[in-house]
């Protein structure tokens, strides 16, 4: 009986009546805000295809920037296409799309002042304060001078820099003003790989000319680039930057080679113990020494180790011009005096 | 006899594998397995420049979402040593509070789900509703909001947007008064949660409990208190309380709303006039910042080179409440159904903590600063 | 005959789960949203039991993660026929932002089960969802009923 004088006391309350009228329909429910930003808008009309919304976006799949067909009364027009099972929804491509009136539009626009506007590029500038010699070339050429000196060393300002490319050509020191791609790191780190493991294994398939090399001798050989060409093009598929960033690699690149010559191993196993990384290992069946070249760091313990000269160890040395040719140069390591050196 | 629970379960939202061990009904001990959300969002926003980080970091949790983008934002501040102008500090109090208020409600309503009281549920996420509606009308987005930007935030907002806020907070005091009385006066839910996972302060200390979690088992501390801009222009109180069982972890949630009620009729009344974004010049280093998200204490720390960011780390308060959880408030619970709800209590938050390296008992000291609690 | 009376039943009383295999939990929050009164999912006849076994929409929310790629079949497979499957937001479409470098998904969903219908947004507001739902679940799940017949 209480319970339903409760609930008839409820449903007479003015607070259920007013539930029960204000409720929301479907069509109130849909409703947005002003401010509500959707998915972006595109203008075809206006867009320069600069390319400013793909780089700033943060969901990798959401902008592509499409071209049309060319017909007969022109060019295609090219212009963003938003896939909406990508798309955050954030607005930042709107925020730096840099034509006036816009091409992207999404929401309420936000606030965009020329100094806030940054125009993403794939490469960014970098001094390399060891190699700079302060010549303040780049300071000159510079067209928004986005180079200063701070504390003495030449800087560049990421918020001013348009990429433009100017310094680069400009420096004298090869290597001092570096245009560093920020992209594809882990892509760069496979093709770098692909390119040594390239090198290191022409190097190791010229066994004979190693073992009969004298000291204070040196072998050079020539190696064309087109073997794993269109395999690094598979990484990263741009010949420019692919031959940028080889070229960059192994002009800097030293590869320590270690020559196995088993024929003279009298099996001592002196070298098992050494072995920082355990990649050396005595197989008894077959009575020999086993070396898994995958792990081997190439310290160049064992070659110290071992009392026959099984293990030979040489320093290879690379240059990579505009040919297309590696030219390498092998010499004998002189251990001692290379420890002197470094 | 070990039952596990999980990863999809009718009392979960979010994946992640509880395993009780019984005897009998009784629940001895728990453990929790994580795993099932990793996305390696940190390794992502590496490498990112910052404008597109702070989106990224948005997305390391759904709901406390805007806490995230505020304390990447504030981080990136003090590497560039500019902070961001009153105005655009008052109105990240204000969504940062409206963000407190509909976190804490639906950690509340889950945990009335969890206890099976649909009525409450019900009224929780409808009062939840109006704070939704606030931060998508200030904002332009209900969930990951886009707010916040190195510098200041990305909108202004004006009377048009402060009015339907103030009209929205009043309609939630109205019924709040009568829904934080239904539970913490009514008879059945009450001893369902009282003396029900009870975690000492020692213990809170011991397993770094942080937020509300802490707080409801006495350690008064709250890091807003040490935030510049609730230090300069605010006033509130730590919500505390000494019980430490799920009743007063639930009620100190209810209890906060008041006050972030309270701290946005603050801001509102007395924002300053002027710029909301300052340029930022960039420089690379490193620096740390704490904030206080709806959960706890978050941590950010980034270290930039130049126009990149290198390394981040980013510690959440979910890691620390959820293993406090399985290690102290689960132990000796009197039935199945009320580990579940001891562990709704929590409010766990899966996603944020799928992401860290969890620092053991004699970890770094300096990561988890344990001095600063009071 | 037979026919038409289970299409009503079937159209009339849809059980869902929600199933998040690794995404930000913003997606999952605004499906708890749906259930509050304003949008009142239940008044469709659409209930949230997040059990795979009594489900006949499995909700997919979140970009699938290490230990999902196992997992998901197995939750699929363990949802009675007919079901159909509806992925809520963009990590299950294309990963959204954790398809990139660094990341640790195997976006889409669709390589691991098949998937019927797709809401975009990050999150999709609540009313998006309810529309696309309503838009595709009553009617799909009669299809799909006949289908097996």
């Amino acid at each position: 009986m209480s319970s339903l004088i409760w609930y008839i006391y409820d449903f007479a309350r003015k607070a259920w009546a007013d539930g029960f009228t204000n409720a929301h329909s479907r069509s109130e429910l849909a409703e947005k805000p002003d401010r509500f930003r959707d998915f972006p808008t595109v203008n075809k009309q206006y867009c320069i295809g600069c390319g400013a919304c793909t780089v700033s976006c943060p969901s990798p799949n959401a902008i592509k920037i499409v071209r049309e067909k060319d017909d007969e009364t022109g060019e295609g027009m090219t212009f963003p296409v938003i896939n909406p099972g990508a798309c955050i929804r954030c607005g930042f491509c709107a925020e730096v799309c840099p034509t006036d009136p816009k091409t992207l539009e999404c929401g309420e626009n936000h606030l965009i002042h020329p100094e806030f506007n940054i125009i993403p590029s794939k490469r960014q500038y970098i001094i390399d304060d060891y190699l700079c010699i302060k010549c303040k070339k780049c300071m000159k050429k510079c067209p928004v001078d986005a180079i200063s000196i701070v504390n003495d060393k030449l800087q560049v300002d990421q918020l001013k820099c348009i990429a433009c490319g100017e310094c680069v050509d400009v420096c004298p020191v090869n290597g001092a003003m570096k245009a560093v791609f920020v992209e594809n790191l882990q892509d760069q780190k496979d093709l770098i790989l692909l390119t040594v493991n390239y090198l290191e294994d022409y190097i190791n398939s010229k066994e004979e000319d190693l073992r009969a090399l004298q000291k204070d001798r040196l072998l050079q050989y020539d190696l064309p680039l087109d073997g794993i060409w269109d395999e690094a093009l598979k990484i990263i598929p741009d010949d420019e930057i692919s031959f940028e960033i080889i070229s960059n690699a192994v002009n800097r690149l030293k590869i320590r080679i270690i020559d196995w010559d088993s024929s003279k191993c009298e099996k001592c196993q002196l070298c098992v113990p050494e072995c920082p990384t355990k990649c050396i290992s005595f197989d008894e069946e077959n009575d020999t020494i086993v070396r898994d070249k995958d792990r081997c760091l190439r310290c160049s313990i064992c070659y110290q180790t071992c009392p026959f000269s099984v293990i030979k160890y040489f320093i290879a040395k690379f240059s990579l011009e505009n040919d297309r040719t590696i030219h390498i140069t092998v010499k004998a390591s002189n251990l001692n005096g290379e420890l002197l050196m470094e | 006899m070990i039952l596990p629970i999980g990863p999809i379960h009718p009392a979960l939202k979010e994946p992640i594998r509880l395993k009780l061990q019984t005897e009998g009904e009784r629940v001895v001990k728990a453990e929790i397995e994580y795993g099932y959300v990793h996305r390696g969002i940190e390794k992502i926003i590496e490498g990112q420049t910052w404008q597109r980080g702070i989106y990224l970091s948005e997305r390391v949790c759904g709901i406390c979402s805007y806490e995230h983008t505020q304390t990447f934002a504030e981080t990136i501040e003090e590497i560039c040593g500019v902070t961001a102008p009153p105005r655009a500090q008052f109105l990240r109090v204000i969504t940062n509070e409206l963000d407190r208020i509909q976190s804490h409600l639906l950690g509340n309503s889950t945990f009335f789900k969890s206890m099976d009281h649909e009525t409450l549920f019900m009224q929780v996420l409808e009062l939840r509703e109006y704070a939704m509606d606030s931060i998508e009308l200030l904002t332009g987005n209900r969930v990951n909001m886009g707010w916040n930007v190195v510098g200041g935030v990305r909108m202004d907002a004006d009377e048009r947007h402060f009015e339907p806020i103030l009209e929205n907070l009043k309609k939630i005091e109205e019924d709040f008064e009568m829904t934080r009385e239904l539970y913490a006066e009514g008879p059945a839910l009450a001893l369902r949660s009282k003396d029900v996972g009870v975690m000492t302060k020692k213990e809170a200390i011991k397993g770094r409990a942080v937020g509300p979690i802490g707080r409801g088992s006495g350690i008064k501390y709250d890091f807003r208190e040490d935030h510049y801009t609730y230090e300069d222009y605010f006033d509130f109180k730590t919500i505390w309380r000494k019980e430490g069982d799920n009743y007063a972890r639930t009620l100190n949630r209810f209890d906060e709303i008041p006050e972030s009620i309270s701290l946005i009729r603050q801001a509102i009344d007395n924002i300053p006039k002027g710029d909301i974004r300052v340029p930022v010049e960039l420089k690379s280093g490193y620096a740390q910042r704490r904030n206080e998200a709806p959960r706890g204490e978050v941590m950010y720390m980034i270290e930039t080179n130049g126009n990149l960011i290198k390394h981040i780390t980013i510690r959440t308060p979910s890691i620390p409440n959820m293993d406090s959880c399985a290690k102290y408030m689960i132990r000796d619970v009197a039935s199945v159904a009320d580990a579940v709800s001891t562990y709704a209590s929590c409010d766990p938050c899966v996603a944020c903590a799928e992401r860290v390296a969890v620092t053991n008992e004699h970890g770094d000291t300096r990561l988890m600063n344990m001095g600063g609690v009071k | 005959m037979l026919n038409s009376i289970k299409d009503i039943v079937r159209k009339s009383s849809i059980h869902v789960c929600i199933v998040n295999c690794g995404g930000c939990n913003g997606c999952d929050v605004e499906c708890v949203a749906l259930l509050s009164p304003r949008y009142d999912l239940e008044q469709y006849g659409i209930y949230v039991h997040n059990n795979p076994r009594e489900a006949d929409v499995l909700l997919l929310t979140g970009a699938v993660t290490e230990q999902w790629r196992e997992n998901l079949k197995r939750v699929y497979d363990k949802a009675p026929e007919p079901k159909i499957v509806v992925a809520v937001g963009n990590c299950p479409q294309s990963g959204d932002v954790f398809n990139q470098e660094g990341g640790h998904v195997y976006a889409p969903a669709s390589n691991f089960i098949p998937v019927d219908a797709a809401i975009s947004g990050c999150p999709p507001r609540p009313s998006e969802i309810l529309e696309a739902i309503l838009a595709v679940g009553p009617q799909a799940i009669a299809d799909r009923g006949r289908e097996k017949k």
